[in-house]
Formats: structure tokens, sequence, C-alpha cells
């Protein structure tokens, strides 16, 4: 979805970086105005600096980041002590318990790390529907998380799919690849059916460290999503579920008598669309989207419905907030 | 099947081109519209739980519903009738007796003629497809029976009425030796018909009280002319014993009334002393609870009342003359020799015998070769012998009389008769009798009675009479039987008591008047009136349980079609609207397309 180019434009009116730590990559001539220009304005990029990606787990990155982990090392959150090795960083020595014991005992510090996230973007035909299109709409989505991320030093990994993985952008971190990112989303194009199962399983053929693995979808896959994302519990992944829901498809402005064609495969179906024959479409699609928030919940995954309809700044700042994903 | 409205070809044309638009529309029905959704996911889901016939099967019933709604109105609109495809008979006679004994009411309120038509009505509508329908009368009011369409048969059937009067006579309407030819005669068989053999017999009968006048008769008495008696009487038709009051009704007396109980089948013959009754018509009533037939339960007739009329006969002595005028009925009669004539008043008519008064008289005059006079046609020469040859019989004077033997030795010939009407004349066409057609009235006889043998004529009192009503400017009074009735006034105007307006129909000197009920009505013309007492007085008819018949004990067991018949273009309407009701059921439920 373009905006309009006045509201992005890198004039001098910008206001001086905010005082959230500092950590606006934006100053009037800053190279990424430009780029976040497609997908989202300035005004939400400034308010997405303030959040960032919430984990239930310990983070497994190798670098540094923002996020708690396991590991010990340089960080600001003490831990415990350990005697002092041969090798040992001498700096992490505690002179007072040495004066007072007349030992060599290290301070260990909790090490924040950053957390890979794997951001799956639904690029099927079923995504090319409803005003503004469903696409449009998870691709915005993804480039806010994407962007959150970013500012938050995690690597994350893009990935838009169809009935396997149609473009992929390779591990990326720290804000200045933002533009990159914004890039890649905004070329992508709808094609193919709908299989989150056989993308995730080519996804993760390779060995991927342990992160959160966040699936922007319209969930229209004949194949369920059981198949899918039992791929992620087997590795453990976090998952969170963006289920991208267009108003037509909640309640379809349909004719009396009409013949509907399926985007992705063609197919069609002939219907003489009664009241009763909406109101048992309602219900079933009702309980798809129960259907899948169930199992999220079920394995203590997080999910959220993203109605095309809801601004997506209140989306980013709402929505996501109010089901944890953000912080 | 047959159609009232199209040719049976056109009907099956119509019917396919009906079908073929149906079927043509559904064809070229649009097709849905195509709308790309994200996904048929959901809906292929939604479907699967709803049960749903297969399209095809849907849009089949829809045409088939289609179908059925346009050929329910196609087919009303032909007017199609319903009968068994048989072809075995082509031809139905019905026969229906409407004397009047079929006015009589059943026990169930409705009359036999009700319970005839009824069952010719059902005989006609229940009858093969294919069969033509003659429907004919016993009292001829069907003048020229024919072979007709149903519909046409049932009109026919709608017109008869039961006649009163006349003798009932079973039609020649059925050809013998066709078996193709059913006839059957409707009848409650109290009329004595010779019926053909294989006719078929429907009763309609059922026995039931009546009582009725069978005479009525008004006479004076022969001793006392200015008295007058009515002759009542009165028929117990009726199973058993039954009491009954008579009364006779007439103007200027209170009614005289008696009660009679009268064994069944037993008649009374009463006498009422009506001599102090004005002039004008007596009604003869007789009332009975539960009496079936109402049409014999009155009689009419007419009153002369008690005044006398004054004649004074001018003669030189005519004792046959004399005589005769005396025993005519209220005549008080004063002679007077030629000489002692003088006109005067409080006469009522003058008879002149050989004689007439140089000046008329103010009173009307009947003249017997008069005297050679201004005011009577002049007359030169005499006939000789001779005799009547013809007479105009549509004169009051002529009524009931025939002159056919009446003979003259000798006449004057008169002359300039233009002021007169001739009533009769010899073979010269010589006039012997004339009448006067306008002013006062005058008879003037050519002849002396004296000069021909009129006077031995069993006619001659007669011709006396009507000369006096006629002179008298009296109404003559006729007593007939109902149905049609000839009345010797031409282009007479007929009311009844209530001055309503009686049909008529004209004919040659005389007027027929079509008189289906008792009642007193009074046909005039230019200078004439007569009086007509209309009255069934037949022991036949009131006899209503004289029938050939065995008695039907309720009327309920009469064959009897329903009281409201749905005519089959209406089913097929309703069965198209109940049709359309289905289809509008089945398109809103999505069982049709």
């Amino acid at each position: 979805m373009g905006m309009p180019s006045s509201r992005i434009s890198c004039s001098g009116s910008l206001r001086p970086p905010s005082s959230a730590g500092g950590r606006h990559p934006f100053s009037p001539k800053s190279p990424y105005l430009a780029a976040s220009s497609a997908l989202l304005d300035e005004s939400l990029l400034r308010k997405l600096e303030v959040l960032s990606l919430a984990t239930r787990r310990p983070a497994y990155g190798q670098l540094r980041g923002m996020h708690r982990s396991r590991r010990t090392g340089s960080g600001l959150v003490f831990t415990d002590f350990r005697p002092y090795s041969a090798g040992d960083d001498i700096r992490r020595i505690d002179w007072s318990i040495y004066l007072r014991l007349d030992r060599l005992v290290l301070k260990l510090f909790e090490e924040e790390a950053d957390v890979p996230i794997y951001l799956f973007l639904d690029a099927s035909l079923s995504m090319d529907f409803g005003t503004p299109t469903k696409l449009d709409y998870a691709r915005r989505a993804a480039a806010a998380l994407a962007y959150v991320a970013l500012l938050n030093h995690d690597r994350i990994s893009l990935v838009a799919f169809a009935d396997g993985i149609v473009q992929a952008l390779p591990t990326r971190r720290g804000k200045n690849q933002a533009p990159q990112a914004f890039r890649f989303l905004e070329n992508i194009r709808a094609s193919g059916q709908t299989s989150l199962h056989a993308t995730l399983r080519e996804f993760f053929s390779t060995p991927r460290t342990r992160g959160i693995a966040i699936v922007i979808s319209d969930f229209l896959d004949p194949d369920g999503i059981e198949p899918a994302f039992a791929v992620l519990r087997r590795f453990r992944h976090e998952v969170a579920a963006v289920h991208v829901v267009a108003k037509e498809e909640r309640d379809p402005p349909l004719p009396e008598e009409v013949v509907l064609i399926d985007a992705e495969d063609g197919s069609a179906n002939e219907l003489e669309v009664t009241p009763s024959l909406l109101e048992a479409y309602r219900e079933t699609f009702a309980r798809h989207v129960r259907d899948i928030e169930a199992y999220c919940r079920k394995y203590g995954w997080g999910y959220v419905q993203a109605a095309t309809e809801v601004p997506i700044e209140s989306l980013m700042l709402r929505v996501l907030r109010e089901q944890g994903l953000l912080r | 099947m047959r159609f009232a409205a199209l040719s049976t070809g056109s009907a099956v044309l119509l019917l396919a081109a009906v079908v073929g638009a149906v079927v043509l529309l559904y064809l070229l029905k649009p097709s849905p519209r195509r709308i790309t959704v994200s996904s048929t996911l959901i809906w292929r889901r939604v479907l699967r739980s709803r049960r749903r016939a297969p399209d095809r099967l849907r849009w089949w019933m829809s045409l088939l519903l289609a179908t059925l709604v346009a050929l329910c109105v196609a087919l009303a609109l032909t007017r199609p009738r319903m009968g068994s495809s048989s072809t075995a008979l082509h031809g139905l006679v019905l026969v229906l007796d409407n004397s009047i004994t079929l006015s009589a009411r059943t026990s169930d309120g409705r009359t036999r003629w009700d319970h005839a038509v009824e069952r010719a009505r059902g005989l006609i509508r229940t009858g093969p497809a294919s069969a033509r329908y003659l429907i004919a009368d016993t009292q001829r009011q069907i003048g020229s029976p024919h072979f007709e369409e149903a519909d046409a048969a049932l009109a026919t059937l709608e017109r008869l009425r039961v006649t009163a009067g006349g003798e009932p006579v079973f039609p020649q309407v059925v050809p013998p030796g066709d078996p193709d030819l059913r006839a059957v005669l409707i009848s409650d068989g109290v009329a004595r018909l010779e019926v053909p053999g294989g006719v078929e017999s429907l009763p309609v009968f059922q026995v039931a009280d009546n009582a009725g006048i069978t005479a009525f008769d008004v006479r004076a008495l022969p001793a006392d002319s200015t008295h007058q008696q009515a002759y009542v009487e009165v028929l117990n038709a009726s199973p058993a014993p039954r009491a009954m009051e008579v009364s006779v009704t007439g103007a200027g007396h209170p009614p005289l009334t008696r009660v009679l109980q009268l064994a069944a089948g037993a008649s009374a013959r009463e006498l009422f002393d009506v001599s102090t009754f004005d002039a004008g018509p007596l009604r003869a009533a007789v009332s009975m609870a539960g009496d079936a037939l109402s049409a014999d339960d009155v009689a009419f007739s007419f009153a002369r009342g008690h005044h006398m009329r004054r004649v004074i006969l001018v003669t030189s002595g005519n004792p046959t003359l004399e005589r005769s005028l005396r025993l005519l009925p209220r005549v008080q009669l004063t002679v007077i020799a030629p000489g002692r004539y003088t006109d005067r008043g409080g006469v009522d008519v003058w008879v002149f015998d050989r004689y007439a008064p140089p000046q008329p008289p103010a009173a009307p005059a009947l003249a017997f070769r008069p005297s050679r006079v201004d005011w009577l046609p002049a007359a030169r020469g005499d006939t000789g012998e001779t005799s009547v040859s013809a007479w105009v019989r549509g004169h009051p004077l002529t009524e009931g009389l025939s002159l056919q033997d009446v003979i003259v030795s000798n006449a004057l010939v008169a002359r300039d008769v233009n002021r007169f009407e001739v009533i009769c004349a010899d073979a010269q066409r010589r006039p012997l009798i004339l009448a006067s057609l306008h002013g006062p009235r005058r008879v003037d006889a050519t002849f002396a009675l004296d000069d021909s043998n009129l006077p031995q004529q069993a006619g001659f009192p007669v011709l006396l009479s009507n000369a006096l009503e006629w002179l008298a400017g009296e109404s003559r009074s006729v007593q007939a039987r109902v149905g049609l009735i000839e009345v010797p006034v031409p282009a007479a105007k007929v009311l009844d008591l209530q001055g309503h307006a009686v049909p008529t129909r004209p004919l040659p000197g005389a007027t027929l008047i079509e008189a289906w009920e008792p009642g007193f009505l009074t046909a005039t013309a230019i200078d004439r009136r007569v009086r007509v007492a209309v009255s069934v007085l037949d022991p036949a008819a009131t006899n209503i349980n004289a029938s050939r018949f065995a008695d039907t004990p309720a009327a309920p067991t009469f064959v009897s079609e329903p009281r409201w018949r749905v005519e089959v273009w209406a089913a097929l309407l309703l069965a198209a609207a109940l049709l359309l009701v289905l289809e509008w059921w089945t398109f809103n439920r999505r069982l049709t397309v």
C-alpha cells in the first residue's frame, strides 16, 4: 500500500530524535526515510521505536542483543560468582572479595543476546484479495515487525511463501538493514497456492537457531495448519500467528446466484446464496478462525487476528501489544 | 377431454407452445455471475455440511413446476370439460316432465321440479365427453328440440319452467332403434304420458299433502237472476283426512269462509251466496297446513253484481223477442208500442222491432229491420231469400255464437255503411247485421225476426245477450285455465290485478295471453275490455299423489349433485396458484433453482 510521498518527505521539519535511549536512527538526512516510504510512513516509524518483540523464553542468539539469555558474560544483570581460572578476563575479578578473603573470584553477569526472528509472509494468490488486499496489509505488518526487530538488534529472516519459498531475504541484523528489508517486502507479488507445511519444511531443512517464527497469513491452506505448525513445534520455536482477515471474507457481499472462483486453484462452485447459507458461512469462517487461535493457545503461542480494515498503526501499537507479541 | 374455448387441435398446439416457451425461457436463463474469492475452502466446508440436491435435479424440478403452472393456466384458458373417454354413447335425450304437479314441494322444501332439473344436470355433467344432449319437455316449451353440446344443454335446461295448463305430452324426440342413444324421462309420474319403449324413467315423486280447488263458478239463480251463487269444489288429495278452510272473497262484502274436514281423496262441493258482492273479481281460496302445491289453492271468477239492465222493447207485437229478452238474466224489460215511443232517460238499451224513431235515441239501440231513418244505414230494395255466409268472429256480438244456419227470407239491402261494421253478410256480401263503429252503439239487423229462422237457432239468446252486454257497455268475462289463453280482443293490453303487464302474443283478431299462474286479468283494446279469470281448476293437477311411481319416503334419497361444483377451469387455476406457492416455497428453500 503506497503512502503519499508528501507525508514521508524528509524535509527539515522533522523533530529531533526521541529521547528513548537516543536510538532514533533517522536524522533529517536519514537514508532510511525514503526506503520506508512505500510501506510505512514516518510517524508510524517514530511510534515503532519504543517497541520491541517480547519473548517468553531466554534467547539463544550468539550475538549481543537486548534479550535475556542463559549465557553469562558482560551484561549488566549480576547472576553469580565463580573462582578465577587462568585466562579469565581479569576485569571481572571482584577486588573487594579478594581484599576481604584473599581469593580471586570472578563476578558473573547475565549476557543479553539477540533473537533470530523468522518472518514468514504468505504471498499466495488468496492474499491478493480484499480492499486493501490482504497481501498489502500483511507486508506492511511484516515491515513494521521487521523494523521493530532490527531496531532491537535482532536477526531477522524474511520469507515470502506460497506453495513453497517464493523469495527469502537472508538474515539481516541492525537498523541499517531496514531499507533492504522494506524493498524486499515491496517486491513481493502474489502467486501460487498456499502450502505452509511445504514452506516450513523447506526452510527448516537447514539448521536454524531456535527463535521466534512469525507467520503472517490468511491460513487458507487446503492441508490445514496442523502439519505446518508441527514442524515449528518439533524445532521448539516460539511461534506467533498473525491471521490476516479481509472484511469481504468475514461477510461476503454476494448476489443470489453466483459462481465462486477460487483464486488459487481456479475451481468453481455454483451457489444460490440465501441468508441461511450466508449465516452458515459466517459460522464456518468464525469456527476456522477459532480453531487456529485455539491451536496456538494450546501450545502457548501468540495469535493475532489482523483485520484489514484496522489501521496498521492500531495493529502495531494496540493489538499486538495487547496480545503480548510486542512490548 | 373436450375444450369449450378452442378446438382440440388448437388446444394441443397452445399447450405445446406454452411448454416450449417455458423450456426456452429456462434455457435462456442468464448464467450466474462469476466472482473470484480468495479461497473456496470455507465455502466447500459449508456446502459439505448442507445436504443439497444436485443442481441438475433442482433445475429439472424447477422446470417441471414452472411447466405445470403454465400448463394449468393454458388449460384453464381452453375451458376443458372432463368426461369419460367412452365413445359408445353418442346422445342422451332428456325429457323433463314440467307439468304443474312438478311444482309440488317435497319434504326438503324444494320442489319436484328442482330435483328433476338437478338430476338432469347431473346426467349431463357426468355424461361421456363426446355425447350430445337433447332436452325436451312435456309442455312443449321447447318448440324444436335438437341435439347440442353439454353447455348449451345446461343453458336450455335453465330456461325450462313448470307450466300449468295444457295436456302434458311425451314429445316425439326418441328415434327408435338407435343403440347409441339413451333416453331418460324425469317425471313425478302423475301426468299420463305415453312413454315409448326403451325410455328410462327417473322418478322425482314423493307423497305430499295437497288440497285444491277443482271447480269455481258464479251463476245467477234461474228463478231469480238477481241472485248469484258461487260454486266451489274442493278436493283433498292428501293421503290422510285433513281439515281445511275455504273462503270466497270479493268487493263490497266480507269474505265468506267455511271449514271443511275431508277424507283422503274426497271432495266437497260448496255453494256461497254472492248476490251481495259488487260486480268484479271473486277469489276462492283453500288453505291447509302443509299444502305442497299452491297453484291450485286459489281460483278466480267474476261476479256480475245485482245491477238490472233496463231494456225497452218498441214493437207492434213480437212475443218471441219479448220472451227471449225476459229470459235473459238481469233484464228489466218494458214493452211499448211505437206510437208511445218518446226518448227518455233511465234506459240502458232500446230494442226496436220493425220500427225506428226519426231521431236517434240517446241510449244504445238494437233494431230489427228498422224503418228508414237517417241515423241508421240507408236501405234500398230487398234481398229476397238469402242466408248468412260469413260473420266476424272477433266481435263481442258473435262470441260463442255460430250464425252458420241462419236463413233470411227477406232483408233490406243496406247502403252507405261507412260508420258501421258488418257483423254478418250473405254470399253477395250484403250486410245482414251491422254494428256501429263510432259514437253511440247501435246494432242494425236488416231483417225482421219473423223473416228469418234466427229465433229458432240455439244461439239466438246468446246473440241477444251479447248484444245487450255490448250495447250496455258491460265488460265480458272469460274463465280460463292457466296456460295460453286466447281472448277475442285484437292487440289487447293485458294487466293483472296489481296492474302488472302480462306477456301476450298477437293473433289475427285475438290476443294470446301467457298466464302461467292463477289470477284475474283484464284485456283492454280500443273499445273493448274482457275480464279473464285464470285458475287451475284441474282435478288431475290437484291430485299430485296419483303417481305411477312408488313413493320416495324422504327427499335426501334423491340423487343430487353437490350444492356447489367446481368447474375444471377453476380447479386448474386453483392448482396453478397452489403450484406457484409450492414453487415459491421450494425456491426460497433452495430446493429448486
